[in-house]
């Protein structure tokens, strides 16, 4: 098929109506004249108007040849061949290998419809595969060989990883936009048991409109038994050790539940479990250890959330440290203690400790370790108070931020602007100042809920405006970007970068002083989504789901080690508990979620990767069709100076 | 230059154009035309007096005036101004082609009246009898010579009152008028002559063979003789409307020598045959046309 690596040039060809259009304004009706000597014109050989205005036509023709041919040969021509252009669409087989396609015969199922789809792609189509769980890879890109496709399903195994919907079905749309080039005709076909939780809250994905969308559905999950979480809490000698289990049957189970401390067995739990609930399992007394596992026998289910890994030594959640006045939780920040150590979505609970602004400015705050090594180990700060806070602990402070570190400023009643401003340095240049006349009560307004911070919210972000903030800080940061507002326009939530760490800006305190923030139900996920969010990369995290390992962690269930810049640690990698969700979306829901962009030419122009645009660029080059078209045109402007010359 | 020697500007057919009644026309050409001639080479027999001359042996005894040989002693004869019984017939082809003119100047058809009425005039003054046949494919007006006084009014009329007629066939009246000529004369022929060559010399070698001497003019307007065209033009025949579409530049050359040719075949066949032949451009003054026709009269008689 004639393709163009350079088609902008052919608007050049719009030239050829130029002498068209001067033919057109040229051409008149030959004059009438009355003559009496018509016989010696008819003896003569009287050219035929006819063959004239034919030859006319023709030098038009080849004039407005030469200009095509010039549009032509700048456009650069070739030939696509292969996988560059073919006449037909695509077809990509999204194959879900998550988690919860590994119940036995599940995924022989799914391979089953994925090469039932390769079948019945139309034979002109091209065919590729995406294999997709928490993201998505382009196993073959599309292409003439079905049989590469089929084999590279045959290959594939369910893995450990959640379904992300929104994944699979960009990284088809990228495979498709590569592989499509001037047509625009493709199809996706999505393999998967249409699990529920495919689909963060809020979450959609983006495909041409021409794109068409269809589902083979695996079918529901088969009635299975998941551990979800597991707790630790700490005892004198020993621990209590919780484990939840969730019955996903339509029939009620009993479970068995063991629990195993650094791989030895350490105590069993029973419980029934009626249909779609859950029970909590507790093991008392179980000795001390690095780790611990608690498993389920469930032979039918899916195979790796039977056992949920948990560390023991070292702190359960990650650490978070309340910088304060007194130094005492309860005093300090009573609402945050509770709200982070409450535990969080996917059960996440941080080990929340307090220090006071003396304390943290003192040389060694306890015997243990100095200061940063203190702040070095907490996944986030919290500084709700700036009493006491010396130059010492407010350089460590710094520090620990520029090193990566997330700090979280509720600039309440006991906050000093200056204080603050020195922690975060001169770049930042954050003001702080209290207002201490009572003001109007005023909500929150999140700038922006793409944003990480209030991804809890997306659904509900109405949830935020429950919240009354009496009293207020104006706050203000020349570098910082802000992230809500109070609905009187104020600034009400900034983010501050500093070196390799992040600061958040809270106009208002957390402590139900200035606001009634902590008595409602967005406060504990705002917390957590929080410290998630300032902890980022450098959250010392002991638990992660398989889908969210830090680099050297391999992705799949078990007890790991992780080497970071505070040494080396025992890490438990989890299957994410939502995988065991048997909740599954209808056709229409699923696609309901689906977001058609409009095909253009130049998006699609947009989207053609380098190595395509190089791949092109060789076919063109090989071929040299550019020159054909000079010659051509060239041969054309020849052929009509003879012409016109002979008319002349 | 034919006509002899006169610093007389000769009257731009254009002119003569808008000068009021034929007759007028007429008049204005001829008294110019005779006002730049010399008189002597048309001096003969008439019944009005021109001047003596000392009588010289060999004179005609019966032109010696007695009457002043009585006063004088001496002999002279009489001369007297030309009077002849020449009998000459106009001829005026008045076809559709004869309507033809540019753009600036005379029809063939308003030439050729024009020169009619000049040689009637012309022939008046002379005291010759004059008549007039008017034709396109047939004799559409006839009048009988004439030298009666009036006959030129009337002669004028008729010329006046001509209008382009139909297709051209010189030839058939040239026939019936020599059937019907009683006396030799002469016969002046005015016509574009867009017919069939060899048919129209037939046609004037009847008048030949009956003894009469023929004068041809053959009237050409500057178009016909120039082709002057340059864009593509559809050519529509003032008899037949028949069209003929053609890129000028591209016939002219075949064009100009077809007319050449046809010009030349008649100029070659008539001298051939002791016809007198004119070709007289619609541009060109009718002086020229009045110097031929006297040329060809002085041979008549």
């Amino acid at each position: 098929m004639l393709t163009f690596l350079s088609p902008l040039f052919l608007v050049g060809a719009g030239a050829a109506a130029v002498p068209i259009v001067l033919h057109l304004l040229k051409r008149e009706p030959e004059p009438r004249v009355k003559f009496a000597a018509v016989k010696l014109l008819k003896h003569a050989p009287v050219e035929d108007t006819e063959k004239h205005r034919l030859r006319e036509l023709l030098l038009l023709a080849l004039r407005v040849a030469a200009l095509v041919l010039l549009a032509l040969a700048f456009a650069r021509p070739f030939l696509a061949s292969g996988e560059a252009v073919t006449r037909g669409g695509v077809t990509i087989v999204a194959l879900d290998i998550s988690h919860s396609m590994a119940a036995p015969g599940r995924f022989e199922r799914a391979r089953q419809l994925a090469k039932g789809a390769l079948t019945r792609a139309p034979s002109a189509d091209r065919v590729g595969v995406v294999l997709f769980s928490d993201d998505a890879s382009i196993a073959v890109k599309p292409s003439g060989d079905r049989v590469l496709a089929a084999s590279a399903i045959d290959q594939a195994a369910p893995g450990f990883g959640a379904t992300r919907y929104r994944a699979a079905l960009s990284a088809a749309a990228q495979a498709l936009s590569e592989a499509a080039g001037s047509t625009r005709k493709g199809t996706i076909v999505v393999v998967t048991d249409l699990q529920e939780s495919g689909w963060d809250d809020g979450d959609r994905a983006a495909i041409p409109e021409s794109t068409q969308v269809e589902i083979a559905d695996v079918g529901p999950m088969p009635p299975n038994l998941a551990v979800t979480a597991v707790r630790a809490s700490d005892g004198r000698d020993r621990q209590i050790i919780g484990a939840t289990v969730h019955n996903t049957g339509p029939r009620a189970r009993e479970v068995r539940a063991r629990l195993t401390i650094d791989g030895r067995p350490a105590g069993e739990a029973a419980a029934t479990i009626g249909p779609n609930q859950s029970a909590d399992l507790a093991f008392p007394g179980a000795r001390r250890g690095a780790s611990a596992a608690v498993s389920v026998d469930d032979p039918e289910g899916l195979p790796w959330d039977n056992t949920r890994y948990v560390v023991l030594s070292g702190p359960n959640g990650p650490g978070v440290l309340i910088v304060g006045g007194s130094g005492e939780l309860t005093r300090d920040a009573f609402y945050v203690h509770q709200a982070l150590g409450a535990g969080g979505p996917g059960d996440r609970y941080y080990e929340v400790k307090a220090l006071s602004g003396a304390q943290l400015s003192a040389e060694q705050p306890d015997k243990s370790a100095s200061v940063d090594e203190r702040l070095r180990s907490q996944a986030a700060v919290l500084l709700v108070s700036t009493r006491g806070l010396e130059r010492r602990g407010r350089e460590a402070l710094g520090r620990y931020v520029r090193g990566g570190g997330g700090l979280l400023i509720a600039a309440g009643p006991e906050v000093d602007g200056n204080v603050t401003a020195d922690i975060l340095g001169p770049e930042s240049a954050i003001k702080i100042v209290n207002v201490d006349s009572r003001q109007e009560a005023r909500t929150l307004a999140p700038a922006d809920l793409r944003h990480p911070l209030f991804r809890p919210f997306a659904g509900a972000s109405a949830t935020l405006g429950l919240v009354r903030f009496r009293h207020t800080a104006r706050i203000d940061g020349a570098g910082c970007q802000t992230l809500a507002r109070f609905t009187t326009g104020e600034k009400a939530l900034l983010e501050c970068a500093s070196g390799d760490g992040r600061a958040l800006l809270l106009a208002s305190d957390l402590d139900n002083r200035w606001n009634d923030f902590p008595l409602h139900a967005s406060f504990v996920p705002f917390l957590h989504e929080a410290v998630r969010y300032l902890s980022g990369a450098r959250a010392r995290a002991s638990e992660y789901l398989v889908g969210e390992t830090p680099p050297g962690v391999p992705r799949q269930p078990g007890i790991h080690t992780l080497r970071d810049m505070s040494g080396a640690r025992h890490v438990a990698v989890n299957v994410d508990p939502k995988e065991s969700d048997s909740g599954r979306l209808t056709v229409d829901e699923f696609l309901g979620a689906v977001t058609r962009l409009k095909d253009t030419p130049a998006s699609a122009a947009r989207v053609a990767p380098p190595e395509e645009r190089g791949k092109r660029a060789e076919q063109e080059d090989a071929q040299h069709l550019w020159q054909f078209a000079l010659a051509l045109m060239i041969m054309a402007l020849v052929v009509e100076g003879v012409i016109a010359s002979r008319t002349a | 230059m034919p006509l002899n020697a006169s610093d007389r500007p000769l009257l731009d057919p254009a002119v003569v154009a808008r000068l009021g009644t034929l007759e007028l026309k007429a008049r204005t050409i001829v008294e110019g035309f005779l006002s730049g001639l010399h008189r002597s080479p048309f001096k003969g027999f008439s019944v009005e007096f021109a001047e003596y001359r000392q009588y010289i042996h060999g004179d005609d005894l019966s032109t010696i005036d007695w009457k002043v040989y009585a006063r004088s002693d001496r002999y002279y004869v009489k001369k007297f101004e030309e009077e002849t019984n020449l009998d000459c017939h106009l001829m005026i082809d008045v076809s559709g082609s004869m309507a033809y003119g540019s753009h600036h100047g005379m029809t063939k058809l308003e030439y050729s009246t024009c020169l009619a009425a000049s040689i009637a005039y012309l022939m008046n003054r002379q005291r010759d009898a004059v008549g007039l046949t008017a034709f396109d494919e047939r004799i559409v007006s006839m009048l009988p010579s004439s030298s009666r006084s009036g006959h030129l009014r009337a002669t004028l009329l008729a010329l006046d009152g001509l209008r382009p007629g139909r297709a051209t066939d010189v030839a058939k009246p040239l026939h019936q008028l020599a059937d019907s000529l009683t006396k030799r004369g002469m016969v002046v022929l005015i016509s574009d002559l867009l017919d069939d060559p060899d048919a129209v010399i037939g046609g004037l070698k009847h008048f030949q063979f009956r003894g009469t001497d023929v004068l041809v003019f053959h009237v050409l307007d500057p178009d016909e003789m120039d082709f002057p065209f340059d864009r593509a033009t559809r050519f529509e025949d003032l008899e037949t409307s028949d069209e003929v579409t053609a890129i000028p530049r591209a016939v002219r050359s075949h064009y100009l020598s077809e007319i050449r040719s046809l010009i030349e075949h008649y100029r070659r066949q008539l001298g051939a045959s002791g016809i007198d032949y004119q070709l007289l451009r619609t541009d060109h003054p009718l002086e020229l046309a009045l110097m031929s026709y006297l040329s060809t009269r002085a041979r008549a008689l």
